[in-house]
């Protein structure tokens, strides 16, 4: 009798851990999918706005490329300050791609870990078939967690973040 | 008048590189990544190669090892414009038969000088 009890608190507990693991796998998911919301809106309100500074920027540099074809020497010292105010916007506009590759890659590791985790869900959606035994518990939260690092351990593949830091940024090596 | 390939798999860098050397008075021809580059290579001489190095298809390294073995591509000067910066990537450029690496954000009179210079 006291096996049968001892056997019937371990499959407690084991059912309880496998709960709290379903418990933490779908917070960890509602808040991901909180992020990749946030991300997605980011994404969207960088690309407007580099897409209007675009519109200017390439306005601005046909009309300048144009103009200093065939233009005297006075005008083309003209020219130049503004192709100096467009070489720096040039910069700048590096900058919001590289940001947007960044969210590019971010969101992809989110959605991975996500898809991850929603397969890990799905490993406890069936009922256990021997709900009083501790065994079948523990296998299923074994699964689950084996997904869960597996996510973990493919989070970087494919996400190819670019890697600029501003120490080096536009610095030149000649071989 | 000298021709340039920029390869790049992001729209806005090569506008930004097309924008900066045709101000300098150079041609350029673009491509979308290293498979696209050697294709264009490949089909028209070209005085400079300016690469990114992640990209799709075929990367910065493969393409610089790839127009390396083509004849005409032997001594045509090949940049890499990356945001990599680490020494062994710079070794690996190096070995390769890169003739320089950039590192992006690149600065537009900076791009220049050293376009100058590896023209010469």
């Amino acid at each position: 009798m006291n096996r049968k009890a001892n056997g019937s608190t371990h499959a407690s507990d084991a059912a309880k851990a496998a709960d709290l693991l379903v418990t933490v796998a779908s917070t960890l998911n509602e808040r991901l999918a909180v992020t990749a919301d946030e991300l997605a809106r980011s994404q969207s309100l960088l690309r407007e706005a580099s897409d209007e500074l675009m519109t200017a920027f390439r306005g601005a540099a046909d009309r300048i490329v144009a103009a200093q074809r065939g233009a005297d020497a006075e005008k083309s010292d003209e020219y130049g300050l503004v192709l100096d105010h467009l070489y720096r916007a040039c910069q700048h506009l590096q900058s919001h791609d590289l940001v947007n590759q960044l969210i590019d890659a971010q969101k992809l590791r989110v959605d991975k870990m996500r898809e991850k985790l929603v397969q890990a869900l799905s490993l406890a959606a069936p009922p256990v078939s021997r709900p009083d035994e501790a065994e079948p518990w523990i296998e299923r939260s074994r699964a689950m967690l084996d997904c869960i690092v597996a996510g973990i351990r493919q989070i970087d593949q494919d996400a190819h973040a670019p890697l600029g830091d501003k120490h080096h940024a536009g610095s030149v090596d000649l071989f | 008048m000298k021709t340039i390939l920029a390869v790049d798999d992001s729209a806005t860098m090569r506008e930004m590189v097309t924008f900066v050397l045709e101000s300098a008075g150079y041609r350029v021809i673009e491509a979308e990544d290293g498979a696209q580059g050697l294709d264009r290579a490949s089909a028209q001489n070209v005085d400079l190669v300016i690469t990114d190095q992640n990209m799709p298809n075929m990367d910065g390294l493969t393409l610089v090892r790839s127009l390396r073995e083509l004849r005409d591509y032997k001594s045509v000067p090949i940049l890499l414009l990356t945001t990599e910066s680490s020494d062994s990537m710079k070794s690996q450029g190096r070995a390769a038969g890169a003739t320089g690496w950039l590192v992006k954000p690149f600065d537009p009179a900076t791009l220049l000088e050293v376009v100058q210079k590896v023209l010469r």
